[in-house]
């Protein structure tokens, strides 16, 4: 099937495809700022670190008030943090993808929308 | 959504009185006709299960932590203990050394669990039950139980003595725990042996603790023999009402009614 074809007969499913793109490499783009903001080229990357108290602890503030927050709501958008936290959007939507790059939450996509969550049950111990 | 709230009573040494306070904290608000939950957090040193001359309890808060129960199994009701309209729910931590063993052996992950179950009470126990307080009666100092309680919590109240250590360790923990968790932290100073019998003594006094700290003092409670003796048998707020003491828990209970501070 020709682009032109597909164009024709799913216009609005590209076009939400391409916007879902865009959002994604938007986040990735907040991230990256984030981290040059914060003078790190690269954050360390552990697999499933559990989110404990002394954790939350030793956090640098701007991180640990998104985490605190998303530890009370259970399960949250970037919105939804930032009604809670009086911070821009895009601000938490970059500090929940910095949490999920350390390992510390996990994130799932419904639709168009990215759900973060701390994952307390999977992890054994 | 019920508009209840959640107190973590903390303090950084042993001995402040901590559970004294809290047992207390919690009668009288049942006298005013409140519904409250208190609850032992401090399951290194358990207290509340032989202060409140408890026989067999079924279910522990450390099985509801450990995820083998729900809440509502690990709750006694105690209501009938104090006269008044309220309710009073205890969950008790387990006082045996086996099970203080094996709470003290628990690892990041188990207390992170932890922390979401703890969490999870603010619906189960304010919102679904309609409580208006649940009372955390924690261990001192940094202790993950304890830590994990006050994140839980909307108000922390500090409690300490004029002791050097205290002052210098309830300082340190105001500025590098509270205020790192944006916590609500207000000050009972306990066992106090200054003279505040007059008005203009008790601001003084209470100017001076604000100056140490800076932040609301709660209330200040006298070092009374009374109290030491009873040996934490009585529940003053109940028992005693007209003691000092007990008008002192109620003035605390009021300004945290009103959220006077």
């Amino acid at each position: 099937m020709s682009k032109q074809e597909a164009l024709g007969k799913k216009p609005l499913q590209i076009l939400e495809k391409i916007r879902e793109n865009l959002e994604r490499l938007n986040e990735k783009i907040e991230v990256m700022i984030e981290l040059q903001k914060h003078g790190k080229k690269d954050i360390q990357t552990i697999p499933e670190t559990p989110l404990d108290v002394m954790t939350l602890l030793s956090m640098p503030d701007h991180l640990r008030k998104t985490a605190m927050t998303l530890c009370k709501l259970g399960r949250a958008t970037a919105d939804e943090i930032a009604q809670q936290t009086h911070r821009a959007r895009a601000v938490e939507s970059a500090y929940l993808n910095q949490l999920v790059i350390m390992g510390y939450l996990k994130k799932e996509r419904k639709g168009r929308k990215a759900y973060f969550y701390v994952d307390r049950e999977v992890q054994g111990g | 959504m019920n508009l209840g709230k959640i107190i973590a009573v903390h303090s950084y040494k042993g001995g402040t009185g901590k559970t004294l306070l809290s047992v207390n904290l919690a009668a009288t608000f049942v006298q005013h006709g409140k519904r409250v939950c208190l609850m032992d957090i401090d399951f290194r040193a358990p207290s509340l299960y032989t202060l409140l001359k408890m026989g067999k309890v079924e279910f522990w808060l450390n099985d509801y932590l450990n995820g083998t129960c729900e809440i509502d199994k690990v709750l006694v009701n105690l209501s009938d203990r104090i006269q008044s309209n309220g309710k009073l729910y205890v969950g008790f931590a387990n006082p045996a050394t086996e099970a203080i063993r094996e709470m003290s052996s628990k690892d990041r992950k188990w207390e992170m669990r932890a922390l979401g179950r703890l969490l999870a009470l603010r619906n189960s126990i304010l919102n679904d039950n309609g409580f208006d307080y649940l009372i955390f009666d924690t261990s001192p100092g940094l202790q993950y139980s304890s830590i994990n309680a006050i994140v839980a919590s909307d108000l922390v109240v500090v409690a300490t003595t004029f002791d050097r250590s205290d002052v210098d360790g309830t300082k340190r923990m105001l500025h590098e725990l509270y205020d790192l968790f944006e916590k609500k932290t207000e000050l009972v100073l306990n066992k106090v042996l200054n003279d505040f019998s007059s008005k203009a003594m008790k601001e003084e006094m209470q100017s001076k603790i604000k100056d140490i700290y800076q932040v609301p003092v709660l209330g200040i409670v006298p070092c009374f023999c009374d109290v030491l003796k009873a040996e934490g048998g009585i529940i003053f707020a109940n028992e005693r009402k007209t003691h000092p003491f007990a008008k002192i828990l109620d003035e605390i209970a009021t300004k945290i009614e009103n959220n006077m501070v």
